[in-house]
């Protein structure tokens, strides 16, 4: 313990006398934070859409009874930024990337909505952009909450439909006026018949009768039915005052495994590679330290670094998702936990990063090494179970799905011990099992 | 590779230990010293109070250390009772002065007094010493040398490679030759030195 302690020391002093690393190691958290910030920041804003009408729009719009302020409509889209503009300048500014999407008001749309006969069509228009997803998504859920309107105009204009089949008077099909008796009518003219002194037209009358009252008793029920077919499952939403799953939560999360990822493993790397360049290692090894506390304190210094380069990240972040007032905040009460996963995830990363460093031997290869290895494990740990299985078990053996996982619970869950402390387990298997091979792997830079 | 061989030091001798670049002199050196493990064979010290110093043949020591924290660090890795006195008899030992430099920016003579005066912290019975005049001048040598006499008359061994005949000639009770990674010679160097005249 006393060597670890000492060999420490040293590194600590080595590092703090190398100013380059020394800054970059405090400015890297600060500008990573400063990048998911914007993310953040722009996640939070509404994607800008151009809305192409050719035949204009009508201020308002009248479906069935109900009259609609498409202005109003279009301005309050909490989901997307529509903005009216010529066709030509649409394609102009969707070509240069100043709107995201193109939604178009086809000719006839209009028309064919107050008409109540068939659905009409807005056409999008998107790039094949990284965020053309993401618009996507946003104007479905626009044009799903404006179909929840509109519905409720068709249903209530179906719903005077059928009330006048049950009161009669006049109505309105497209142009067309006309004049209906009504069941409640007719049943009223039925009871005269059935009064009838001629038994056969009073026994038809009767039977007559019945039908209407089955017909009434019927058509009364399509109120209901119309309204249960419309919406067959209904989202009703009871906020229950807590945190709200943000993407910032996700954005941070990713953002500090990301930071501990590079920084743990090309410093674990460079660390162990380090004293074979100082020619060193023969010394240590020669009776002052064994490989496997070499390989110890290598993990413990590493951890040491990159959990509070991480700490100050989550600061940072912290910090602009208090003072941007992002939705959700910051779970400063729960960043003692964040710490202690934080410290698993870079203890788990730096032994990885002492197995390519002692795999690599030189300090250039080590870290060429280290960033194109961490890179597509990085990826692969990604792939969400069930899709590649074979991915994802390769990722499971990298620390950085752990990480995402274990930081996530941290900051986010409800109930963050259960799949925080599964998580840790992992990260502590994985500590264990890299430090062994790690201390295997060391005896080659002899 | 080393041919299997065997080879004891005596208390109280110098034995130098010559042949071509790449003949495993160091290879040799480094096992002898703990930093490789043989593949087959085993090292032995005397008893169990020999200490052994070793210099490699380029400077171990950290760059960005000051020569004094060098010492320092050593010293107590090497769980010396007295790391400071430890110190001070090493940089008297070797001649160094006490610098606040980095051990980088001194000589690269003065680097390699550094790395002797580490394999000289424990006060070593039995020193193992790698090229150690390579990059050292006349002066500095002539004080090795005098190290080296006093190692040997305090009942110390030394084991030391050298490319220089005359130098092992100079110094040694007896000469090894390796030559690759097989023993040669073994015996007196003069005789060495005449049979190559």
């Amino acid at each position: 313990m006393r060597a670890v302690r000492l060999l420490l020391g040293k590194d600590v002093r080595l590092l703090r006398r190398a100013p380059a690393l020394a800054v970059a190691l405090i400015v890297y958290p600060l500008v990573v934070a400063l990048l998911v910030g914007l993310v953040v920041r722009y996640a939070g804003e509404r994607p800008r859409v151009a809305l192409v009408a050719p035949e204009g729009l009508p201020s308002v719009l009248v479906v069935g009874t109900q009259s609609f302020d498409l202005q109003r409509l279009f301005d309050q889209a909490t989901e997307v930024k529509l903005v009216q503009m010529p066709a030509a300048k649409a394609d102009a500014e969707l070509a240069s990337g100043q709107v995201l999407a193109v939604l178009t008001v086809p000719k006839g749309f209009t028309s064919e909505l107050r008409g109540l006969k068939k659905s009409p069509k807005l056409i999008l228009r998107t790039t094949r952009g990284g965020l053309s997803t993401r618009v996507v998504e946003k104007l479905r859920a626009f044009v799903y909450s404006t179909n929840l309107d509109l519905q409720k105009a068709y249903i209530q204009a179906n719903l005077s439909a059928v009330d006048l089949l049950l009161r009669g008077g006049s109505g309105l099909i497209g142009r067309t006026q006309f004049n209906l008796l009504g069941i409640r009518r007719a049943r009223v003219e039925l009871a005269q018949l059935k009064r009838s002194p001629d038994p056969a037209v009073a026994r038809r009358a009767a039977e007559l009768d019945t039908f209407m009252g089955q017909l009434n008793g019927a058509v009364g029920q399509v109120g209901a039915f119309l309204q249960a077919t419309a919406n067959p499952i209904q989202l009703v939403h009871v906020s229950q005052g807590g945190r709200s799953w943000i993407l910032s939560a996700q954005v941070q999360a990713y953002a500090l495994a990301l930071a501990l990822a590079f920084v743990a493993v090309l410093l674990g790397a460079g660390a162990i590679v380090a004293e074979r360049e100082e020619n060193v290692l023969g010394r240590l090894v020669g009776g002052l330290v064994g490989f496997g506390r070499l390989v110890a304190e290598k993990i413990v210094f590493v951890t040491l670094v990159a959990a509070g380069l991480g700490l100050l990240l989550a600061l940072a972040f912290g910090l602009i998702v208090t003072v941007g007032h992002v939705s959700g905040g910051q779970p400063w009460q729960r960043l003692p936990l964040l710490a202690a996963g934080l410290l698993l995830a870079a203890a788990a990363f730096g032994a990885f990063g002492v197995v390519v460093g002692a795999l690599a031997r030189e300090a250039g290869t080590a870290t060429l090494f280290a960033f194109l290895v961490a890179l597509p494990l990085t990826l692969v740990s990604l792939v969400p179970p069930g899709t590649a299985p074979v991915a994802h078990w390769i990722g499971a053996a990298f620390p950085f799905g752990h990480a995402v996982h274990a930081f996530t619970a941290a900051l986010y869950d409800v109930h963050p011990a259960g799949p925080f402390l599964r998580e840790c387990v992992w990260l502590a298997g994985l500590v264990l099992a890299y430090g062994l091979v790690a201390r295997a792997a060391a005896r080659r830079l002899l | 590779m080393l041919e299997p061989t065997d080879l004891a030091v005596e208390a109280g001798e110098v034995v130098a230990l010559g042949g071509p670049n790449g003949a495993g002199k160091s290879t040799l050196l480094s096992i002898l010293a703990g930093a490789l493990r043989p593949s087959g064979g085993s090292v032995a010290a005397g008893t169990a109070e020999t200490r052994v110093g070793w210099m490699p043949q380029r400077p171990a020591l950290y760059g960005r250390l000051t020569p004094r924290e060098n010492l320092e660090l050593f010293a107590r890795l090497a769980g010396l009772a007295d790391p400071q006195a430890a110190v001070a008899r090493a940089l008297a030992e070797v001649g160094l002065a006490v610098e606040e430099r980095r051990a980088a920016a001194l000589s690269v003579g003065n680097q390699q007094r550094l790395n002797l005066a580490i394999g000289l912290l424990g006060e070593p019975s039995v020193l193992l010493l790698d090229e150690p005049t390579a990059s050292l001048d006349a002066r500095q040598r002539r004080r090795l040398w005098e190290l080296v006499a006093r190692a040997r008359a305090a009942g110390g061994g030394v084991l030391f490679a050298t490319h220089s005949v005359d130098e092992a000639r100079r110094v040694a009770d007896r000469l090894l030759v390796l030559e690759e990674g097989k023993l040669v010679y073994e015996g007196a160097p003069a005789e060495y030195a005449e049979e190559q005249a």
